[in-house]
C-alpha cells in the first residue's frame, strides 16, 4: 500500500494541503482528490488510486468504491475529446437522439466507445441541467447548448 | 391571471455582469439583509424566515423556517450548513443560473441562514458537471472573503463562517440530502436511515441543514424586506415568494421563468409565457415537475402550479421544471427513457428500487421495441405499486410514480404498442 | 417499564431497542437479510418491514425504535405483500442454484421464499450475471447469488477492522467484491461465509464436502486461545466438516477467528494414532511395559498442555500424589509464556496471545509455568491434548501421553494416544475466569483413549487383565 515515488504532480498535493483545513475529516478530500488527479491525468489508472489511497491512509478497495460509484470519474482510458450527449427528456424532446446518432455514424462508433485514434469518446448522458437551451451536450467539462446538426458540425471542425 | 408585471427578484440580474460584487452592493442591496439579521437574534431571524412562508425549492416543499427550527441551540460537536446545488433533476435548471449569475445571492442567504442556526462552518454541495459554475462560485467567494464577508468576525460582527465549494462527481442520487452529506463526507452518495435526521446527526455527525440554492437565494430578501412582504407575493397562503419555473420541450419560449408563487397555472405558463407548443402542434402531455412527478394530460393543465393543488390531483410541483410534450413525441418512449435514467442513477442498496426500476426498464424497452405482451401492462402497474412507499429514499417513488402515471393515463398508446408489434410512431 | 403491542401480544422493552428485537422476545419472528444483531443497521432488504398504527408507511422493524403504546402488525395484509415483493424481486436476478448451492438447507433466501414468498416467478427478462473474483483460500465468492444485503461488508469495517469487501458501481450493476481479485487480508474471512444470507460467499474448505442436513451438529469450546470462543462441531460418520462460531455475547460474540474455525483439521492427518515406540508403531503390551521401565520409582518431570481441561489436569496431580510423589509439575503451552500475567489481548479483535485454551484454568488448581528448569528429574513424563506447544525438551528418558503429530514422535520415547478436545467431554477456564464446558463430538479416533484409561492401563501389570489388544 505505501508508495515511495509519487506519480501525482506538487501542485496536487498542494491543491489538496489547501483543502485539508476545510474539513474534519481528511477521507472527506476524496470526492476533490480524484477531480484533481483526473484533470491531471486524463483519467484514473489503478496506480494514481493506490496513491490517492496512501495520501488519504485509507484502504485501496475504499478508493475503488467510491470511484466506481460516480459517472464523471473515468477508470478506464478516455479520448482526447469526451463527448457526453444529454439524452434525457428535454434535449430528447428537441432532437438529442439525431444528434448521438449523427456522430456515431461520422465517427464509426456506438455509445460508449472511443475512436480508434485516441481523439473522441462517445457517451450518452442524464440530464446537464440546460434544459431551457435544449439540445445539449458537454465536452470536457464545457457546455454547448442550443444545438442542431450544423452547430454541431461546426463544432466538431473547430477542434484540432 | 394575466400577464402583468409582478414582482420578480432574480431574473431581471441574470446577465454575465451582474455576479460581481460591486453590482451586487450597487444594485441589489447586496448584503443588507445580513446586516439586519446581525441585529437580530438567531431566534429572531428563523421566526422571520417562518413568517415569510417560504417553502423549499428543492423538491420537498418543506417550510423553511420550520426545518431551520429543528437545530438544536445547543451541540457538543460543530453544526453545519449545506447548500444543495446538487440540480439534477432532469427538467430543472434554476440553480444554475442563480449561481452563475447572482452568486452572493446565495452566499449571504447562507450566512444569514447560519447565523440563524449557529453553524460556523458550511458547504456548498455543486454537481460536478456545474464545473463553470463552481469556477465562479469560487470567484464570489474570494471576492466575499475578500471584502470580509466570509471568514472571521464578519464585517465586525463577532461571527465567523467558512465557506466551502465541494463538487460532485455525477450521481443524481446525491440530490438526496442524507445522500449527499455522504458524498460530502468521502464515500459513495448513498442515503441513510432516518431517523437520525440531518437536524440531529448530518455532516461529520453535527446538526446539519441542508436548503436548495433558490430556498437560500431567497433569504437575503426576506431579511430586508420582512417576512411578511415575502409571504403577500405568493398567492397562496401557505407559499411565499416569487419562484423560478423552468419550462422545456416542446414550447416556443423554452426558459425560466420568474413568477409569484402558485400564481400561475399549468396552462398560462405554456400558452402565455410560453408561447404555446412547438410548431403549433397538439399538446400531448406535461410534466410539471421534473421527471419525478406523475405525467399530466392535456385535459389536466388548469391546475395551479403550487405543491398543493398538484399533489390534490395525484402529482407534484418537484423542482417546477415544466416539460411539455406536443403529439410528435411517442409518450412510450418518452417513459421508457425516464425508467432507463431512474435505473441509472439508483444507488442499489434497497430491494425493490434496485431490482424494481431496472425491471421496469426492461418491460417498458420492450413495449418500445414492439415485443409487450398483453399482462405487461398490468406487471408495470404492480411492479410500481410494489416499490411505492417500501423504499429506503424517494427515488423508488420518483421512478414508480411517473411509469405508473404513464400506463394509467395513456393505456391506448402502449396498447397501440403492444397489439401492433412495433411503436406506431 | 414501557410497553409496546406486537401482532396482539404485549412486551416490554428498554429504551433504545429496535422493534425487531422487542418482537423476537415476544415470540414473533420477522424476516430480514441485511439486519444482523452484531453489525449495524441499514434497513435495506426492506424485508422486515411491519405495519404500525398511526404511521402511514409501512416502518422497517430494524431501524424503527420501540414506542410506548406502538402498536405493530408483523402479519397485516400490507405487511405479507411487501414481503412476498421483496421475495420476488431479490429472486428475479437469483440463479436457480439450490441443486448444486452448499448453503441449500440452511439458506435465509430459500427459507423466506418458501415461509413469505409466491411459489411462481413473473420474471422473463435476461438475468444479470457476473464474472466472479478469487478471494483467497478461505472465501469462494459467487455473486450471481448475493442478494446485496451488504452483511459482508459492514462485517469487514465493523468487526474485522478493514475495509477490503467494498461495493463497486451502483444501482442494478452493482458488484460486492474485493479489489482486483486480492486475497482477503483478515484473519476473520470465516464469518463472511456465516453471515452470508445466501450461497453467495462460501468457505472453500466446505465446498461441495456435505450436505448439510446430514451433519450432526455438538457445542463445544474452541481450543485455540485462552478466549474459549463458543463453537460448534458439525460432523457426519465420525469425520468432522466444519466448525462454526456459537453467540456468546461475553465471549465471542457471533464470530470466529479462522485459526480457531480450521484448527480441527491439523487433527485430521499425520497423527499419531497407536501406541509408538522410538518412532514406530508397536503393541501396547510393548508400549505399556516401555512405560513403566521408564516411570517407576523414578524423579519425574511432568510437563502438562494448558490444552488439558480441568478434569484431566485433576486425575494428573491425583495419580502423581498417589504414584510418583515428589514429581515436579509444570504445564506449558505457548513458548515464551510461562503465567497467566503473559497473557493478553493480541489483535485488538479476538484473539489472545495465550495459545492455549486452559491457562487460567490450570493456574487456578496451582500449576505454575514451566521455566526450563528440572533436569535434575530422572525422566519425562509430557500429557498433552495437541494444541500445547513446548520449546525444547530436556533430554530424559520420556512418555507422552495424549495427542501428537508423526514430526513430533521421535521426540518421545514413548507414545501412548489419547483424546483431541472434539472427542471428550471437558471443561476449560477462559481469561475472564468463565468455566466453559464442551461435549465429545466424535469418537476417538484410532485407537486413542482417555486420559482416566490410559492411567488405569499403566497401573496394571499384564495387558491381558484389562482385555486390551495386543
Amino acid at each position: 500500500m505505501k508508495q515511495d515515488k509519487k506519480l501525482l504532480s506538487q501542485k496536487f498535493y498542494d491543491a489538496m494541503k489547501k483543502l485539508e483545513p476545510r474539513y474534519p475529516k481528511k477521507v472527506a478530500l476524496l470526492l476533490p482528490a480524484l477531480h484533481e488527479a483526473q484533470q491531471e491525468r486524463g483519467w484514473l489508472p489503478p496506480e494514481i488510486l493506490d496513491e490517492i489511497a496512501s495520501y488519504l491512509e485509507i484502504h485501496p478497495a475504499q478508493v475503488r468504491e467510491v470511484a466506481s460509484f460516480y459517472t464523471m470519474y473515468d477508470l478506464e482510458p478516455v479520448g482526447k475529446y469526451h463527448f457526453k450527449f444529454c439524452t434525457n427528456i428535454a434535449c430528447a424532446l428537441r432532437g438529442a437522439d439525431a444528434l448521438l446518432e449523427h456522430c456515431q455514424k461520422k465517427w464509426g462508433i456506438v455509445c460508449g466507445e472511443t475512436t480508434s485514434d485516441q481523439r473522441f469518446t462517445l457517451r450518452e448522458e442524464e440530464c446537464l441541467g440546460a434544459c431551457g437551451t435544449a439540445p445539449a451536450l458537454m465536452m470536457n467539462q464545457q457546455y454547448y447548448e442550443g444545438l442542431d446538426i450544423a452547430k454541431l458540425d461546426a463544432l466538431l471542425e473547430s477542434l484540432e | 391571471m394575466s400577464s402583468e408585471k409582478s414582482t420578480t427578484l432574480f431574473i431581471e440580474h441574470f446577465q454575465p455582469e451582474c455576479r460581481f460584487l460591486h453590482y451586487y452592493l450597487k444594485e441589489m442591496e447586496g448584503y443588507q439583509g445580513l446586516k439586519k439579521a446581525f441585529g437580530m437574534s438567531p431566534s429572531e431571524v428563523i421566526e422571520e424566515v417562518k413568517s415569510s412562508q417560504l417553502r423549499g425549492r428543492g423538491g420537498a416543499g418543506f417550510p423553511t423556517g420550520m426545518k431551520w427550527g429543528f437545530i438544536p441551540k445547543q451541540s457538543s460537536v460543530p453544526k453545519y450548513l449545506v447548500c444543495n446545488a446538487d440540480e439534477s433533476e432532469p427538467g430543472t435548471f434554476k440553480d444554475r443560473d442563480l449561481m452563475r449569475y447572482t452568486p452572493h445571492l446565495l452566499l449571504e442567504g447562507m450566512l444569514i441562514g447560519a447565523y440563524a442556526i449557529g453553524a460556523r462552518s458550511g458547504y456548498i454541495y455543486i454537481r460536478g458537471e456545474y464545473a463553470r459554475e463552481a469556477v465562479l462560485l469560487q470567484e464570489a467567494i474570494e471576492e466575499a472573503y475578500a471584502a470580509r464577508y466570509l471568514g472571521s468576525n464578519i464585517q465586525g460582527s463577532g461571527f465567523d463562517f467558512e465557506l466551502t465549494v465541494h463538487r460532485g462527481a455525477g450521481a443524481y442520487i446525491c440530490g438526496e440530502e442524507t445522500a449527499l452529506l455522504n458524498s460530502l463526507e468521502g464515500k459513495r452518495g448513498e442515503p441513510r436511515v432516518k431517523p437520525p435526521f440531518p437536524a440531529q446527526a448530518g455532516a461529520f455527525g453535527g446538526p446539519t441543514i441542508v436548503n436548495n440554492v433558490e430556498t437560500l437565494a431567497c433569504v437575503p430578501f426576506i431579511l430586508r424586506r420582512g417576512g411578511p412582504w415575502f409571504a403577500q407575493l405568493g398567492k397562496l397562503e401557505k407559499s411565499g415568494g416569487t419562484r423560478l419555473f423552468c419550462l422545456s420541450g416542446h414550447v416556443k419560449k423554452p426558459g425560466l421563468y420568474e413568477l409569484p408563487a402558485a400564481g400561475v397555472t399549468l396552462r398560462e405558463l405554456i400558452y402565455t409565457y410560453g408561447g404555446g407548443i412547438l410548431n403549433d402542434r397538439k399538446l400531448k402531455a406535461v410534466i410539471p415537475g421534473g421527471s419525478s412527478a406523475p405525467v399530466l394530460t392535456a385535459e389536466e393543465i388548469d391546475v395551479v402550479l403550487d405543491v398543493e393543488p398538484l399533489m390534490k390531483i395525484g402529482s407534484m410541483l418537484g423542482s417546477a421544471g415544466v416539460v411539455v410534450v406536443s403529439e410528435d413525441y411517442c409518450v412510450v418512449k418518452l417513459i421508457q427513457r425516464i425508467a432507463k435514467f431512474y435505473a441509472h442513477e439508483s444507488c442499489g442498496q434497497c430491494t425493490p428500487c434496485r431490482e424494481g426500476c431496472r425491471w421496469m426498464e426492461e418491460v417498458l424497452e420492450r413495449i418500445e421495441h414492439g415485443k409487450g405482451r398483453t399482462q405487461d401492462l398490468n406487471l408495470l402497474l404492480q411492479i410500481a405499486d410494489n416499490i411505492q412507499g417500501k423504499t429506503l429514499c424517494a427515488l423508488g417513488d420518483a421512478a414508480a410514480g411517473p411509469v405508473a402515471s404513464f400506463v394509467k393515463k395513456f393505456q391506448s398508446d402502449f396498447e397501440a404498442h403492444i397489439r401492433g408489434g412495433k411503436c406506431p410512431n | 417499564m414501557p410497553q409496546l403491542t406486537v401482532d396482539g401480544r404485549l412486551v416490554e422493552f428498554k429504551l433504545g431497542e429496535k422493534v425487531i428485537e422487542v418482537a423476537k422476545r415476544a415470540g414473533v419472528f420477522i424476516p430480514y437479510f441485511c439486519y444482523h444483531p452484531g453489525l449495524s443497521v441499514v434497513a435495506q432488504c426492506r424485508m422486515c418491514a411491519v405495519e404500525i398504527e398511526k404511521m402511514p408507511k409501512l416502518q422497517t422493524a430494524c431501524s424503527t425504535l420501540a414506542a410506548e403504546g406502538m402498536v405493530v402488525h408483523t402479519r397485516s395484509e400490507k405487511a405479507l405483500q411487501n414481503q412476498k415483493s421483496v421475495m420476488e424481486f431479490l429472486l428475479i436476478n437469483h440463479p436457480l442454484d439450490c441443486p448444486i448451492c452448499d448453503k441449500s438447507g440452511e439458506c435465509d433466501l430459500q427459507d423466506f421464499s418458501y415461509d413469505y414468498g409466491d411459489p411462481y416467478s413473473r420474471y422473463t427478462e435476461e438475468r444479470r450475471t457476473y464474472i466472479d473474483v478469487d478471494m483467497g483460500s478461505v472465501i469462494q465468492k459467487n455473486m450471481n447469488r448475493c442478494i446485496h444485503c451488504t452483511r459482508c461488508i459492514r462485517f469487514g469495517e465493523e468487526i474485522a477492522g478493514i475495509r477490503e469487501m467494498v461495493a463497486l458501481q451502483r444501482g442494478n450493476q452493482t458488484e460486492i467484491t474485493t479489489i482486483e481479485g486480492k486475497p482477503l487480508e483478515t484473519q476473520y474471512a470465516g464469518n463472511y461465509a456465516d453471515i452470508c444470507p445466501t450461497g453467495s460467499l462460501g468457505l472453500k474448505d466446505f465446498r461441495f464436502k456435505k450436505r448439510v442436513w446430514m451433519l450432526k451438529k455438538t457445542p463445544t469450546i474452541c481450543e485455540g486461545c485462552s478466549r474459549g470462543c463458543n463453537m460448534e462441531i458439525h460432523q457426519d460418520s465420525q469425520v468432522i466438516y466444519r466448525c462454526v462460531p456459537r453467540e456468546n455475547l461475553e465471549v465471542n460474540r457471533y464470530w470466529l477467528c479462522d485459526e480457531g474455525r480450521f484448527h480441527f483439521r491439523s487433527y485430521q492427518k499425520d497423527r499419531v494414532l497407536f501406541p509408538y515406540f522410538k518412532g514406530k508403531a508397536v503393541d501396547w503390551s510393548l508400549a505399556l511395559e516401555s512405560c513403566r521401565n521408564i516411570l517407576r520409582g523414578k524423579k519425574l518431570l511432568v510437563l502438562v498442555g494448558s490444552d488439558l481441561t480441568q478434569e484431566e489436569i485433576t486425575l494428573v496431580q491425583e495419580v502423581l500424589a498417589l504414584d510418583h510423589a515428589g514429581s515436579l509439575l509444570f504445564h506449558f503451552g505457548t513458548p515464551g509464556m510461562s503465567s497467566v500475567s503473559e497473557d493478553g489481548d493480541a489483535d485488538g479483535i479476538l484473539k489472545r496471545k495465550s495459545k492455549t485454551s486452559n491457562l487460567h484454568g490450570l493456574e487456578h488448581l496451582g500449576i505454575r509455568g514451566w521455566d526450563g528448569l528440572g533436569a535434575q528429574a530422572e525422566a519425562l513424563l509430557v500429557v498433552r491434548a495437541g494444541r500445547a506447544q513446548w520449546g525444547k525438551l530436556p533430554s530424559l528418558p520420556s512418555v507422552g501421553l495424549g495427542v501428537f503429530q508423526e514430526s513430533e514422535a521421535k521426540q518421545l520415547d514413548v507414545i501412548l494416544p489419547g483424546l483431541n478436545f472434539t472427542e471428550k467431554d471437558g471443561s476449560v477456564m477462559n481469561f475472564q475466569g468463565k468455566l466453559q464446558f464442551f461435549r465429545r463430538a466424535i469418537a476417538p479416533q484410532g485407537q486413542s483413549k482417555g486420559l482416566a484409561e490410559l492411567f488405569m492401563m499403566l497401573r496394571r501389570d499384564k495387558a491381558s487383565e484389562v482385555g486390551v489388544a495386543s
